[in-house]
């Protein structure tokens, strides 16, 4: 039901939702982004760009038409003393530009222009250049006066009218130019719009999604430490449950099975004597004797092992001495114990799981180290205590450690009697594990 | 003249006091370039003042003038100088002043012989133009002028004689800058080309201002442009106004400089006319003697942007040596000047920019401008005379100046251009509000001096000295069949895997003109394999195992001699 619970409040898809939400936007907005400046691209390109080289080539004409309003003033200028022919050669590198001119200027114009303006155009031009030959040709036959007439009559009429339809189409280009400009103005101005509201949108969307985070990993965060509380209480409540049956069963063992084997001994021993030295049912009862011993022996062994009494009787301090000899043959390991510090008495429950956690990191020594020697020191000071168990084996493997429950359990029992517990790896090769307690624990404990 | 200057100065010609020796001679001092410039302008004897005419009335000439030449006048191998001079304007006399005429006393002195050669009359000189143009062994002089330009014939006999009126060049007014000979027919005889620069005399100046008030010096625009003139020489001291037949006629040029070349490399002369906010003309010779502009199609005529700058001067050299053209336009300021390679016939690029001639030139405004193997490394290298021309200049543009220093560009190879004027010697970088600008080879050393005309200011000589131990080879030509002077003939020379070539020409720079002998700038070698000489007339001759450090002396079909 809890867990169930826990799952509805995942904010994953939410997150999801939202990012999508997100992505959806910046795709939105760069489509939009994207179409305004193809949009003011062509805009530029065909209207403004063009238009401008349209009018550099209508100023290139009007300069041209200019050029030959120049020359023209010059040919009526009767003091000029070259005759009017010699403008030839001028007039023809002026037609040659003028036409190129005009051409290019057809080319750029073409959207712009309505098709009587193209043929105005065209026909003054080509009117012009008509007249402008027959003064030339009246002009090499020696009619000066007549062609001067044409060039004051006809020709500077007619390039004043060119002129001032190029002026025109420069006006209108200048028109278009401004229009465009608006248009662009406009794309700009509905673009930054555009801009704010997206920045504003992502910003309330990156602020709203901050807080939703920063509330659903407070819920995760309290989730797991209640989790982890849960999880401790298990574990000690396993601790203590497997510590007091442990103790339960070696009493049982001590106190029920030893006094009826010490009793059986008893009656064997008696019932021999009854039957005579010598007697073969002596030796039989003798044998069964010796047995009976035997597993009583067993029995207070591993009654000792699974909760050693002598903690409740001779305190923690003796049950290592006894303790780690014992283990020490049994492992086939030399055990170099310390002691240094004055002692103080530590309480049976505290000594119980000192006493555990020097079992479990003894038991690790010689299943996993490898190590012939190992090291246990006992430190007492003035405000704690401090088991450490040393080896120089092959070091300390967390995979290996990790696969059983030792180190967990190592860890929770200290955790139980408020210490700490610090399992390191020593430089030189080998493992160290700490057990660190405070004093007033231990005490607490004893009190 | 910096402190260092001053010492080298004062220090040198106390030396050469005691040592006996010509002043100016340790005047400078060493440059780590090759070659050094020695300001010997005062030492060689040469006080001349220019005089615009300028009163206050700021007329459109005062700013333009004047030019300068090297010639042999008396045809003793040894270069002589003609400076040009304005005069006051009517109603405004202050002085007499006239051009001026030094003959080379061979010692690295000049005399001045004006008043014995017949020159010593007031015109309002502009350009010059020298050339020999009835092919008698000496060279004449046309002076373009404000007004009435004037041909002076040399009659051989150290004196000149005014042929304006019997050479029918009489009667034609206007504001004529440079001129040029060549004989565009090649029938053997000089013709004439000169520039015009607008449509101006006393009675139409236009009133300009820059504040509203006072008149200031109006631009081009102001005015009409004028054609240029081309005069056909009949063969007979004559000539034959050929400007409108020729195609040459155009009423809206506004041209301050000509150079002839042959752009099309088919043997007959072309023209280049560098025009003031005007596009630029480039005269192809059609061989019937007629032109035709195609400058336009050539990428001459505008800058890079499209825009008709104000040309000034024009030189045209193969700076490279690679067998094309390069040419050099002067500009205004802010215009930068305009250095063209051609990049396929008769097509050309504007590569002032890598060159590195564009940038330092942005602010100055160029005049004249020649090319000329200064350090006599085989490369031709470019010498401009900068000079504004408002005296106010300065209010209105802070880092441009009235005065500007003239620019020497070393070729560097490569294409490239780096301007050592400051470290030439002789004062080469001062201020000047220079004009014309010539090269010649006064002192018979083998390199190339260097002639500048100021504005209302003197005129400075600069003598050139090699230090760094490279050779040249000179050659003098003298047409036969040909014009007297060879104008239009080119002279290659191969020298192991240096290969260059020139034309002998007239014009060019800025109202003046360099000396005709051809110099070629050998570096070390000490000779040459071969040289070619295409003349005018359609002769080519071939001469081999020259020595260098000599100059020849070649007469079109009948050898060359050492001089």
């Amino acid at each position: 039901m809890q867990k169930a619970a826990f799952s509805h409040r995942s904010p994953t898809t939410r997150l999801l939702l939202g990012l999508l939400i997100t992505l959806a936007a910046v795709l939105a907005y760069s489509f939009y982004i994207t179409v305004q400046l193809v949009g003011l691209r062509e805009l530029q390109s065909e209207m403004v760009d063009r238009n401008r080289k349209d009018s550099l080539q209508l100023l290139r004409i009007e300069n041209d038409l200019n050029s030959i309003a120049l020359a023209m003033r010059d040919m009526l200028d009767t003091t000029e003393r070259y005759p009017l022919t010699a403008w030839t050669a001028q007039f023809e590198r002026i037609r040659q530009d003028l036409d190129a001119a005009m051409k290019l200027e057809e080319g750029l114009a073409v959207a712009s222009r309505t098709p009587n303006q193209r043929k105005f155009l065209t026909q003054s031009v080509a009117q012009f250049w008509d007249a402008v030959n027959r003064m030339f040709a009246l002009a090499q036959s020696g009619k000066k006066t007549e062609a001067r007439e044409q060039i004051r009559l006809t020709l500077q009429a007619r390039e004043q009218a060119l002129s001032t339809a190029v002026s025109r189409l420069l006006v209108e280009n200048n028109e278009g130019e401004e229009q465009a400009a608006a248009s662009i103005a406009k794309i700009y101005n509905g673009v930054q719009r555009q801009l704010y509201l997206f920045l504003a949108a992502t910003l309330i969307a990156i602020v709203l999604t901050s807080l939703y985070l920063i509330r659903s990993n407070r819920r995760l965060f309290a989730r797991l430490a209640d989790l982890s509380e849960q999880r401790s209480d298990l574990a000690q409540k396993l601790i203590s449950t497997q510590e007091s049956t442990l103790r339960h069963i070696s009493r049982e063992l001590h106190d029920e099975f030893g006094q009826v084997l010490t009793a059986i001994g008893s009656l064997l021993r008696r019932a021999g004597k009854q039957a005579g030295e010598g007697t073969p049912l002596y030796s039989d009862l003798k044998e069964v004797q010796e047995i009976a011993q035997i597993t009583l022996n067993n029995i207070r062994t591993l009654s000792q092992a699974l909760h050693p009494v002598l903690l409740e009787e001779a305190g923690l301090e003796s049950t290592l001495d006894w303790y780690i000899p014992t283990v020490g043959r049994q492992a086939g390991i030399e055990l170099h114990y310390e002691k240094s510090g004055k002692p103080f008495p530590v309480e049976p429950g505290a000594g119980v799981h000192i006493y555990r956690v020097l079992q479990e990191a003894l038991n690790n020594v010689s299943r996993h180290s490898g190590a012939r020697d190992a090291w246990v020191r006992l430190k007492y000071s003035g405000d704690s205590l401090e088991l450490e168990v040393e080896d120089r084996g092959s070091g300390f493997v967390a995979e290996k450690m990790q696969r059983g429950i030792g180190l967990v359990a190592m860890r929770e029992r200290a955790e139980l009697i408020g210490g700490t517990l610090a399992v390191t790896p020593r430089p030189q090769g080998g493992t160290q594990v700490r057990l660190h307690i405070p004093r007033e624990k231990v005490e607490s404990h004893a009190a | 003249m910096n402190r260092r200057d001053f010492l080298f100065t004062t220090l040198g010609s106390g030396l050469a006091a005691v040592a006996g020796l010509p002043p100016g001679i340790l005047a400078t001092p060493a440059s780590n370039l090759g070659f050094r410039l020695t300001d010997v302008t005062d030492a060689a004897g040469i006080r001349f003042m220019h005089n615009s005419g300028a009163y206050g009335g700021k007329l459109l000439p005062e700013t333009l003038g004047s030019g300068c030449a090297f010639l042999d006048y008396d045809a003793d191998g040894w270069q002589d100088i003609v400076l040009l001079n304005g005069m006051d304007w009517p109603g405004h006399k202050r002085q007499r002043s006239m051009l001026r005429l030094y003959r080379n006393n061979r010692n690295g002195t000049f005399a001045d012989i004006t008043k014995a050669a017949g020159l010593d009359i007031e015109i309002y000189g502009m350009g010059v133009a020298v050339g020999d143009y009835n092919n008698d062994g000496f060279p004449d002089l046309f002076i373009s002028c404000v007004g009435q330009s004037h041909l002076f014939r040399n009659t051989g006999k150290g004196t000149f004689v005014d042929v304006t009126h019997s050479s029918g060049l009489f009667d034609r007014q206007g504001l004529s800058t440079s001129a040029l000979w060549f004989d565009y027919d090649r029938d053997g005889f000089l013709d004439l080309f000169v520039c015009n620069y607008v449509r101006w005399s006393p009675e139409h100046d236009v009133f300009c201002s820059l504040d509203g008030t006072h008149k200031s010096y109006c631009t081009p625009e102001a005015y009409r442009g004028d054609t240029c003139w081309l005069f056909h020489n009949r063969g007979n001291g004559t000539f034959e106004d050929v400007t409108a037949t020729s195609g040459i006629f155009d009423s809206s040029s506004k041209s301050l400089g000509v150079a002839m070349l042959d752009y099309d490399q088919d043997g007959w002369p072309d023209l280049l006319v560098a025009n003031d906010t005007q596009p630029n003309k480039l005269y192809r010779n059609l061989r019937n003697g007629k032109f035709k502009d195609v400058a336009i199609e050539a990428g001459l005529a505008f800058s890079t942007e499209g825009k008709a700058r104000a040309g000034m001067g024009v030189d045209v050299g193969d700076f490279d040596n690679s067998g094309k053209l390069g040419i050099a336009i002067t500009n205004f300021d802010n215009e930068m000047i305009g250095l063209y390679r051609a990049t396929a016939p008769g097509v050309f690029d504007d590569v002032s920019i890598v060159s590195g001639v564009g940038a330092p030139s942005r602010n100055t405004l160029g005049f004249g401008c020649m090319f000329l193997d200064v350090d006599l490394d085989g490369a031709l290298d470019l010498a401009v005379a900068n000079g504004h021309i408002d005296e106010t200049v300065r209010n209105i543009r802070g880092n441009v100046g009235y005065a500007q220093p003239p620019q020497l560009f070393l070729n560097e190879g490569h294409g490239e251009f780096r301007d050592v004027a400051a470290e030439g010697g002789g004062g080469f970088d001062k201020p000047r509000v220079g004009r014309g600008l010539a090269y010649g080879d006064f002192d018979g050393d083998g390199d190339l001096d260097i002639l500048m005309t100021t504005n209302n200011g003197p005129a400075v000589l600069f003598r050139n000295d090699q230090l760094g131990g490279n050779h040249s080879i000179r050659f003098e030509l003298v047409g036969t069949k040909s014009n007297r002077d060879a104008i239009g003939a080119s002279v290659q020379v191969f020298a192991g895997d240096l290969h260059q070539w020139r034309m002998v020409r007239g014009g060019s720079s800025y109202l003046s003109q360099s000396e005709f002998p051809i110099t070629f700038g050998l570096a070390k070698r000490d000779k040459i394999d071969r040289v070619v000489i295409n003349w005018p007339s359609g002769r080519t001759e071939e001469y081999r195992d020259l020595q260098a450090s000599k100059s020849y002396k070649c007469k079109e079909g009948k050898g060359i001699e050492p001089l």
